[in-house]
């Protein structure tokens, strides 16, 4: 008994070193692994699991013109979430999807399939949600969590933000616009991204499995530091102005292909406007401006449908000021010019002779001039502004080879000129090797291309006393509370030409704006400085047999303390105008009739300008008739009475309106006095004199505008259309000017 | 020495062995012997309980029911807006549990003799009845509500088994090494369990029960060379059934196995699921542990940690110390009963208390291989620690039977 006693004891004994040592022996040594050698890993991939880190967008900084004006700005919307994960049956996503579709102008069914992922803790429903859809989205959260509890998690709003663009399309191209997710994708939106993104906070929580917040302090929180703002050297009333002449231009010289205009401080090298039309709206920047290219793409389908979109799209983006390049033509001569001078390979006095056309080179044809009967003999000045292309080539000529590519390379034409702006293209020179027939039709603006920005740099250079600047568009980076973080300072790149070269390219050029190929830029008082350009289009153009044009214009003014330059670019004018003097020209006299005022520029009449200048009208309401009349000739207009009261009731034009001296300012003395209409007449095609005859019969007032004391301009346009009934003193603007052509192209 | 040992046997010769040491008592079987000559003791040297035993008992149920609570809390929050819905139920079953563990412990275990075939049938009645009771959705029939508590009706099986062998090993001893005596009984018997545990299904319970027929074969004397035959038996039945494809369920649970922490489908993700969070509780506790009731992992990421997994939120909280202590705890029970019990007076004690300490061991043992990744998913829930009435009150009743075994043990007491 006892040896069968002790013979279970010696079992038990043996089991019990088989449980102590063979089991509790590797549950142990498991647990030892697990817990000390996997530890490190393990507990990472918990910590994954159980923090959830929110990102808090930052809010993307401001864009201000120079003045304070907000082109560009954010506002909080939301991101609604879908956490598909908590539902626990089809008839809650139903619910679900229902109640959202509704409220958020959704298809029930895709939102159904999203609340059908049900793995998924994270289904972005919609973005950019505005409050109103917000509120309902957050009450329809509380009536989904009184009938299921559980689904109080299932939908979340994150606070994102919205772009919102509130001139729609101003200033497209430059402001560029920014993605679903806030990045900026072209403009400065773009080229600035970094700054105005600013830094995204984070909050780190420790989150249960069902994703709702532990009972332990462990959030974490970095708050989001705002986007830095940014203040442009835009002026958004000179970036207006140029914009409204450009539309007004496209329409009326039907011009195909859009147009540039860009106005520089030619000191500084600020931007102060940049118009690209026709351009879109940075709020919808993927629905096509042009119904037009809205409508061709309709016609399309498949994949031919989305690529012709994304081509146009690209295009309506594409800021034509700084990536496309063309032929400069006749502008060209300003450098050539510049340089002849500069480098004495001829100076103001040499004479050039031009018959109609010119042999650049013994044994090519001979290239002709835009006048085929030839400008005759010709001073250096009077070359330029008669835009007479023998005397370039012969000025080329004189120049030499390495010397015009000296030139070409030193005002900036092969190197970008480092705007900051993304997607900058460059000119071209001639390919190598290239030849004297090169440098000839070089020398008058054939044959090299460069960028509208790079020319209007170039002219500023020229303006500037021969210092080329570097043009910018950010003058200040603000951080969020307004203070200035970063000042961007003008940078002088280098002297392209001498102080004497450009003080006598500046009065060259003056004559020619004055009264030279140029004048249909002219200004009266702001002594406009300027050279008019057509160039053939590089590249196929639109139709067969048919040569595509642009036309452009760049001048600068005051000629004698030059201030600001202005380019203005059409790109294939399809009407019968399409040389720059006829196309661009006169915009460029609109634009800078309305920006020199502003800008504070002094005006400097001469005598014969004097005579056209307007003056602005007093008040003389509540007068007593003849009280008024002493006034308004005292100011000096001529009184014109309507009706047979004795006091003034009304006056047309109204106080402040500007007139020419000698205008009527009309006086009512009767209240139904007022209902007196007369007729605009047709002014078009009359000399200034004409124009005044004609405006006094009908008693309606003129304001001229162009080169008026030349007695060699017509009326083409005026402000009011004719037959239009206007009330008797109404000021209508009438646009002189002629329609000589400047030059030629190839 | 007897030839052959029965119950009459063993009753005579502790008559005379007690008849040696206390000369002129009472010729009665202890239990028989009228309590007024002994003074009563609840916790008494001498014939009383073992107080180590005891001590360790309580210690690790106290400890298993801070721990469950600190698991279950955010669950039960979650589950049933009540973070005390467990702990609740789980002291209730404890108290209950511990006055069943002092009345056992005051019956005499030789009772038990005679009543271990019938305790074998009630297990098997039992299991059949559960298996009568529909369930939804195939889930497994396990249970049998009472309404205040649910009984696990494998648990019932595992005591009747251990009761039948050391019952059988008692009486058979010396023709423990022929197959009629030795081998038959087991295979009927495991057969028997084993089916009905099959129908259930009960993977994890047919393990269990065929470990611990296995350790009261080995304690009651079956010649090594059988368990060498049974092994190779078993491996051999489980690769018919799993290439038959009749192992679907066990499968699935075992699918994923040791490969908690890689990803391969969704599917397989969403399977290892509890798994795989157990490491992570169990790797995220390091030396010292996150602290008591801190961890992060019973925020719902680990399913159901008040049940199988409570342990890898010891683990979690405690750190792999706190878990060593825990298991050297278990360890030092499991020895200490041991040591007690086979110092029996007769071969059924021996045989009953042994076998009941074995369980304990081999319940740790796989609980933690389980929950570290080791063995599949099956189902083995960690003794005084994870959350179930009928788990609970059946193996504090056992800890009574040993206690009963340790007043008669001949062990010094302090």
């Amino acid at each position: 008994m006892d040896k069968v006693l002790s013979g279970i004891s010696k079992r038990a004994t043996a089991l019990l070193i088989l449980i102590l040592f063979l089991g509790f022996g590797s549950a142990a040594c498991r647990l030892f692994y697990l817990h000390m050698i996997m530890g490190r890993e393990l507990s990472e991939k918990a910590v994954d699991q159980q923090l959830s880190d929110t990102t808090v967008s930052a809010k993307r900084g401001t864009i201000y013109d120079r003045n304070g004006n907000v082109l560009a700005s954010s506002a909080s919307v939301w991101k609604v979430i879908l956490a598909p994960a908590y539902f626990e049956n089809d008839s809650q996503r139903h619910y679900v999807a229902q109640g959202l579709s509704e409220i958020l102008g959704l298809d029930e069914k895709d939102v159904f399939e999203l609340a059908s992922k049900s793995e998924s803790y994270y289904q972005t429903v919609k973005r950019k949600v505005e409050s109103d859809e917000r509120d309902k989205v957050l009450e329809f959260i509380d009536k989904l969590g009184d009938k299921y509890e559980r689904l109080t998690n299932v939908i979340v709003l994150e606070e994102d933000f919205k772009r919102y663009y509130p001139y729609n399309d101003f200033a497209a191209s430059v402001l560029g616009f920014t993605g679903a997710d806030g990045q900026g994708l072209a403009g400065i939106e773009y080229e600035y991204d970094s700054y105005l993104t600013g830094v995204p906070g984070r909050i780190v929580t420790e989150n249960n499995g069902w994703g709702t917040t532990m009972p332990f302090e462990y959030q974490q929180k970095e708050d989001a530091q705002d986007g830095n703002s940014l203040v442009l050297t835009i002026d958004e009333t000179v970036q207006h102005f140029m914009e409204k002449y450009l539309k007004q231009g496209i329409v009326d010289y039907k011009v195909a292909e859009g147009a540039v205009a860009i106005c520089m401080d030619v000191k500084k090298g600020e931007i102060l406007g940049m118009a690209v039309e026709n351009t879109f709206d940075p709020n919808e920047p993927y629905v096509l401006a042009s119904d037009e290219a809205q409508k061709e793409v309709d016609k399309l389908t498949g994949t031919e449908k989305e690529e012709r979109l994304n081509e146009l799209l690209a295009k309506q983006w594409r800021n034509k000021a700084i990536s496309d390049s063309y032929y400069p033509g006749s502008v060209y001569k300003v450098i050539t010019a510049s340089a002849v001078l500069e480098e004495n390979a001829a100076n103001l006095n040499s004479t050039f002779y031009c018959s109609g056309s010119y042999v650049p080179y013994e044994g090519v044809e001979p290239i002709g001039c835009h006048n085929l009967s030839g400008h005759g003999s010709q001073t250096f000045g009077e070359a330029l502004c008669n835009s007479c292309n023998p005397a370039f080539m012969m000025m080329g000529k004189a120049l030499g080879m390495d010397k015009y590519w000296e030139y070409f390379q030193s005002f900036g034409f092969n190197s970008r000129t480092g705007i900051d702006l993304p997607g900058e293209g460059t000119g071209i020179f001639f390919s190598e090797p290239w030849g004297p027939v090169d440098l000839a039709i070089g020398s008058f603006g054939q044959g090299i291309s460069v960028t509208p920005i790079e020319m209007v740099t170039a002219v500023s250079a020229v303006a500037n006393g021969g210092n080329y600047v570097k043009p910018y568009l950010v003058k200040q980076i603000l951080d969020a509370n307004g203070n200035v973080v970063e000042t961007t300072e003008p940078v002088v790149k280098r002297q392209v030409i001498s102080e004497d070269t450009a003080l006598k390219m500046s009065e060259i050029l003056e004559k020619n704006a004055a009264e030279g190929t140029a004048k249909n830029g002219y200004v009266a008082g702001y002594r406009i400085a300027g050279k008019t350009g057509t160039s053939e289009k590089i590249g196929n153009s639109r139709k067969k047999n048919v040569k595509d044009y642009i036309a452009s214009y760049c001048g600068y003014a005051p000629a004698n303390d030059p201030q600001i330059a202005l380019l203005v670019y059409f790109d294939t004018p399809t009407g019968d105008a399409y040389y720059g003097s006829q196309v661009a020209a006169p915009v460029f006299a609109g634009i800078m009739s309305e920006i020199c005022p502003y800008l504070g520029i002094e005006a400097q009449y001469t005598d014969e300008e004097l005579k056209y200048v307007d003056t602005s009208a007093g008040t003389y309401l509540s007068m007593e008739l003849n009280e008024a009349v002493a006034a308004v000739e005292a100011d000096g207009f001529e009184a014109y009475i309507c009706g047979e009261g004795s006091t003034v009731v009304a006056q047309v034009p109204q106080s402040g309106a500007s007139i020419p001296r000698g205008g009527k300012v009309v006086l009512y003395t009767t209240e139904n006095s007022t209902r007196e209409t007369e007729t605009v007449p047709d002014f078009t095609g009359m000399t200034v004199a004409q124009v005044n005859e004609t405006a006094y019969d009908y008693n309606i007032n003129v304001s001229f505008s162009g080169a008026v004391e030349l007695d060699t301009v017509y009326s083409y346009a005026q402000s009011i259309n004719p037959n239009e009934q206007v009330a008797p003193g109404t000021v209508v603007t009438v646009y002189f000017g002629n329609n000589d052509v400047d030059d030629t192209v190839m | 020495m007897l030839q052959s040992y029965t119950y009459n046997d063993i009753e005579s010769f502790m008559k005379s062995k007690r008849k040696k040491e206390e000369p002129g008592e009472n010729r009665l079987p202890a239990h028989r012997r009228p309590r007024t000559k002994k003074k009563f003791k609840l916790l008494a040297v001498g014939e009383g309980l073992d107080l180590m035993f005891l001590g360790l008992l309580v210690l690790l149920l106290v400890i298993g029911l801070i721990m469950m609570f600190s698991a279950s809390y955010p669950y039960a929050y979650h589950r049933y807006d009540d973070s005390y819905y467990f702990i609740k139920k789980q002291v209730i079953f404890a108290l209950v549990g511990l006055a069943v563990m002092f009345g056992v412990s005051f019956v005499d275990y030789h009772y038990y003799h005679k009543a271990a075939p019938f305790a074998m049938a009630a297990a098997w009645l039992l299991m059949i009845i559960v298996l009568l009771i529909p369930t939804e959705d195939n889930a497994p029939k396990r249970w049998l509500n009472l309404g205040v508590f649910s009984i696990q009706a494998s648990e019932v099986c595992k005591l009747a088994l251990i009761l039948f062998f050391a019952n059988w090993g008692s009486i058979y001893y010396k023709k423990m090494h022929t197959i009629k005596y030795g081998v038959m009984p087991a295979l009927i018997v495991l057969g028997v369990t084993g089916l009905l545990l099959y129908l259930e299904p009960h993977y994890s319970g047919i393990v269990i029960c065929l470990l611990i027929v296995a350790v009261m074969l080995f304690l009651a004397g079956l010649p090594l060379k059988y368990f060498f035959i049974a092994g190779g038996a078993v491996v051999v039945l489980v690769f018919i059934l799993a290439t038959t494809g009749m192992l679907t369920y066990a499968m699935s649970r075992m699918d994923g196995w040791g490969q908690a922490l890689e990803y391969t489908t969704n599917e397989m993700w969403q399977t290892t699921w509890q798994t795989r969070n157990s490491l992570y509780a169990i790797g995220s506790g390091g030396m010292w542990g996150l602290g008591l009731g801190q961890s992060r992992q019973k925020y719902l990421y680990l399913p159901e940690p008040q049940n199988d997994f409570v342990f890898a939120i010891v683990c979690e909280e405690l750190g792999f110390v706190g878990a060593a202590i825990v298991l050297t705890l278990f360890a030092i029970l499991v020895f200490r009963g041991i040591q007690i019990c086979s110092k029996a007076k007769d071969m059924f004690g021996r045989l009953l208390g042994v076998g009941l300490m074995a369980q304990i061991g081999l319940q740790v043992v796989l609980n933690v291989l389980v929950i570290t990744d080791w063995l599949p998913n099956t189902g083995i829930s960690l003794p005084f620690f994870s959350y179930g009435g009928s788990s609970m009150i059946m193996l504090l009743a056992q800890m009574g039977i040993v206690l009963n075994i340790s007043r008669s043990a001949n062990i010094a007491k302090e």
